[in-house]
């Protein structure tokens, strides 16, 4: 999948004219140096990263006030603090007036039942003052937590940049979570404020969230304030309708308050491997200027683009989504199944709204694929220029299906994650597009792939970052000496973010993230802690112990799928009954991406000496491999069942190469 | 496989995906819009014909997926049975 076939090459005139560019000749004239090559440009990003930002936010000039000096105080990656001397508003440099912006579309909201509502800039900054002033009003100030069960429409955007505008700290989930998932993350932030949909909709059905909110209110005892993102009144919990929230009031005279660089903007959701879901808190200045650089830069945007990123409210891509606002590029927030009411649902959406870079996932476009999709043949995409895909792993594969289903059109898989609320790895519109690979990594980062030694320069590593960048986590949430937040990024490789991924790097300087290295599971794009399903499991009196395990799907080039494997009490079978009141339990109290596609009864899991259980080598196993390191576990044997057993093992080759690479079982495309 | 075996492979296929022990009672009747009831949505469906592909050992032209012929218990059953004794892909 990463034999260097190049699939795409930009228009060297388009290229030239690019924003990449134009912030490469800034550079250039003020560094006195001449750029060759990407990778010489990119070298120049990491080696002199103060320098990079300085000239950046000089080129990108957002809405800040202070000492531009210095750049970044420490050189420590855990602890280093950039801008410590600017103050800014979030909210105000998504939000302020831009030159001939003013009346222009800034945010378009649809959903599958066909409902349109656009907002333009003024107007959206006219109601976000109105509903700042209106929640300072009932209290709520910077540093509190605003937290919200939102759908992805233009009240969930109003809601946020009303939050974030004040100084709160935004959080929100899909609707589509069940209540130990809402629960666990929102109880650790003591909220002082829940915005709430009423109801969503999926493929045709409206789905009322009473019974769930009837549930995570009272469950949430540090709400001072419950608040209707639609037209419900929530059975009563409300104490208001966000569209009724500051009508009347003049939000002219909203202040725009200022606050630190790191001030606390985005608390985000990371389930582990134990424990409960890690409180990723991100701040604003390193968010926004990480968003300006992808944005910009990376993706090309700026006003008169139109950004459509299928996302849920509680996915990073949400908020990456947000972000593009600043870059005055119009956002196209989509809710609802991306197939309803037809399997092309979401690409009328595209070619409806003049979409100009769409981001979707590889699951998306695979369906697509599999469905006979020729979206480029049967609607008008001329205006989209650019297709981003995240999540997961793109395999080689669809690259060639888009070129000729959608288009000649860069398909740009970008990488990173929650963690960064940003890229590591993605786009250019410099740069051709190799099947199967990222164009590129982002722009002063110092991405690492991490080897053994003797390893070949471009083989399998782990996904680390040796510099200091700005949408580092100011921290986690109750951890306030900083010891999880340090076990989970800086512990394993001491001096160096690590990220928990696999990747390669090529001499080009481009890119392959080859899915997730640790016990983290990413199972079509949704990133799942097992922790959380061993908690629902944990009510399972038939069932001893657990290990739940991403494994590559067999039948689906790229994708992944979740194997549970159960160890039963001694007087107790894994039936069919229980298999399907397991899948049940976690569709309902978790979501549906936490129900397994198979469950597999084993008499054994892998155990060190020192009585941990393994899931790295029952992993190993069911891809077919041999675990490195057998002597460290107490039953070797056990692996074997797992790895023929017929519906996990058996199906892999044996001892395949590379760690998480694809391409390793039989292609089902058939068309 | 006859009629009454494809179809318990299926309602076990439809629990063992979506509906997790529930799909009998959810298709509520083999003439029911499965799309109309929320059995499956367009990728649910697609994902079923390939399921069905490798059942049956078929290849699906996705210009037939369509209400016409997969949008219930009892379409879905006709459309195999006749590809089955070699109808039109």
């Amino acid at each position: 999948m990463t034999d260097g076939t190049v699939i795409h090459r930009p228009d060297p005139r388009r290229a030239e004219a690019s924003r990449m560019a134009s912030f490469q000749r800034l550079c250039e004239e003020r560094t006195g140096r001449r750029f060759a090559s990407w990778p010489e440009f990119h070298r120049w990003s990491v080696e002199c990263f103060r320098d990079f930002w300085r000239l950046f936010l000089e080129w990108a000039d957002p809405a800040v006030e202070g000492d531009r000096h210095p750049v970044c105080q420490g050189d420590d990656i855990e602890t280093a603090a950039f801008f410590p001397g600017l103050r800014l508003n979030h909210a105000w440099n998504l939000l302020r007036p831009l030159p001939g912006q003013e009346e222009a579309t800034a945010l378009v909201a649809r959903d599958e039942t066909g409902r349109r509502v656009d907002w333009t800039r003024r107007h959206l900054r006219e109601r976000v003052a109105e509903v700042a002033l209106a929640l300072r009003a009932r209290g709520i100030g910077p540093g509190d937590r605003v937290v919200a069960i939102a759908r992805n429409d233009e009240a969930a955007v109003l809601a946020s940049l009303a939050a974030t505008a004040l100084g709160a700290v935004w959080s929100s989930i899909g609707p589509d979570q069940g209540l130990d998932a809402v629960l666990s993350r929102f109880r650790q932030l003591d909220p002082v404020a829940l915005f709430a949909a009423g109801h969503r909709f999926y493929q045709g059905q409206r789905i009322d969230l009473l019974p769930l909110l009837r549930e995570v209110v009272p469950a949430l005892p540090t709400l001072r304030a419950v608040l209707s993102l639609d037209d419900s009144d929530l059975g009563g919990l409300a104490a208001g309708r966000l569209s009724d929230l500051g009508q009347g009031v003049d939000g002219g005279s909203f202040d725009w308050p200022l606050f630190p660089f790191s001030h606390p903007l985005y608390v985000m959701f990371s389930s582990g491997t134990t424990g409960a879901p890690k409180c990723i808190v991100h701040g604003a200045g390193g968010s926004l200027l990480e968003h300006l650089k992808e944005h910009r830069l990376h993706s090309d945007m700026g006003p008169g683009d139109r950004l459509l990123f299928t996302t849920s409210a509680g996915w990073m891509m949400w908020n990456w989504q947000v972000s593009a606002l600043a870059s005055g590029t119009t956002v196209i927030a989509y809710d609802g199944s991306p197939t309803w009411p037809g399997p092309d649902a979401l690409w009328r959406v595209v070619a409806e709204e003049g979409v100009t870079v769409f981001g979707t996932s590889p699951a998306f476009l695979q369906f697509c694929r599999e469905s006979g999709l020729e979206p480029g043949r049967t609607l008008d995409l001329s205006a989209l220029r650019a297709i981003q895909s995240t999540g997961s792993v793109l395999h080689g594969d669809l690259y060639p299906w888009v070129r000729e289903a959608v288009g000649d059109l860069p398909l740009q898989s970008i990488s990173g994650g929650t963690d960064i609320l940003g890229c590591f790895v993605l786009g250019n519109p410099m740069l051709p597009v190799v099947e199967g690979r990222s164009q590129c990594v982002s722009l002063a980062m110092d991405v690492r792939s991490l080897k053994p030694e003797g390893a070949p320069e471009d083989g399998v590593g782990e996904l680390v970052c040796g510099n200091p960048f700005p949408s580092r986590p100011v921290g986690f949430h109750g951890d306030p000496g900083g010891a999880r937040f340090h076990a989970a990024y800086f512990a394993q490789n001491p001096g160096w973010w690590t990220h928990g991924d696999f990747l390669r790097l090529f001499p080009d300087g481009s890119a392959a993230v080859l899915g997730r290295s640790d016990g983290v599971m990413n199972i079509r794009g949704v990133r799942i802690g097992p922790a959380e399903i061993y908690g629902i499991l944990r009510d399972f009196q038939e069932i001893r112990q657990a290990m739940a395990l991403e494994q590559q799907a067999p039948e689906e080039p790229g994708g992944t799928r979740l194997v549970l494997l159960v160890q039963m009490q001694p007087d107790r079978d894994l039936d069919r009954p229980l298999v399907l009141r397991i899948k049940r339990e976690l569709s309902r109290r978790a979501s549906r991406v936490h129900v397994p596609a198979a469950v597999v009864a084993v008499p054994d899991l892998p155990v060190t000496h020192n009585g941990k259980v393994s899931e790295k080598a029952a992993r190993e196993a069911i891809h077919g491999r041999q675990p490195a390191n057998l002597q460290a576990l107490r039953n070797p044997g056990c692996l074997e069942l797992l790895r023929h057993h017929p519906e996990l093992g058996g199906r892999f080759p044996q001892a395949s190469g590379d760690a998480g690479a694809q391409g390793t079982h039989g292609d089902r495309s058939r068309r | 496989m006859d009629r009454t075996e494809l179809r318990r492979r299926i309602i076990d296929w439809l629990d063992d995906q979506y509906h997790f022990g529930e799909a009998e009672q959810k298709i509520g009747g083999d003439d029911a819009s499965f799309l109309d009831r929320g059995i499956l949505d367009s990728l649910g469906f697609v994902a079923l014909i390939v399921w069905l592909e490798d059942l049956l050992h078929l290849t699906i032209d996705r210009k037939n997926i369509n209400r016409e012929n997969f949008d219930s218990m009892n379409k879905i059953l006709d459309y195999v049975q006749q590809r089955l004794a070699g109808g039109q892909a």
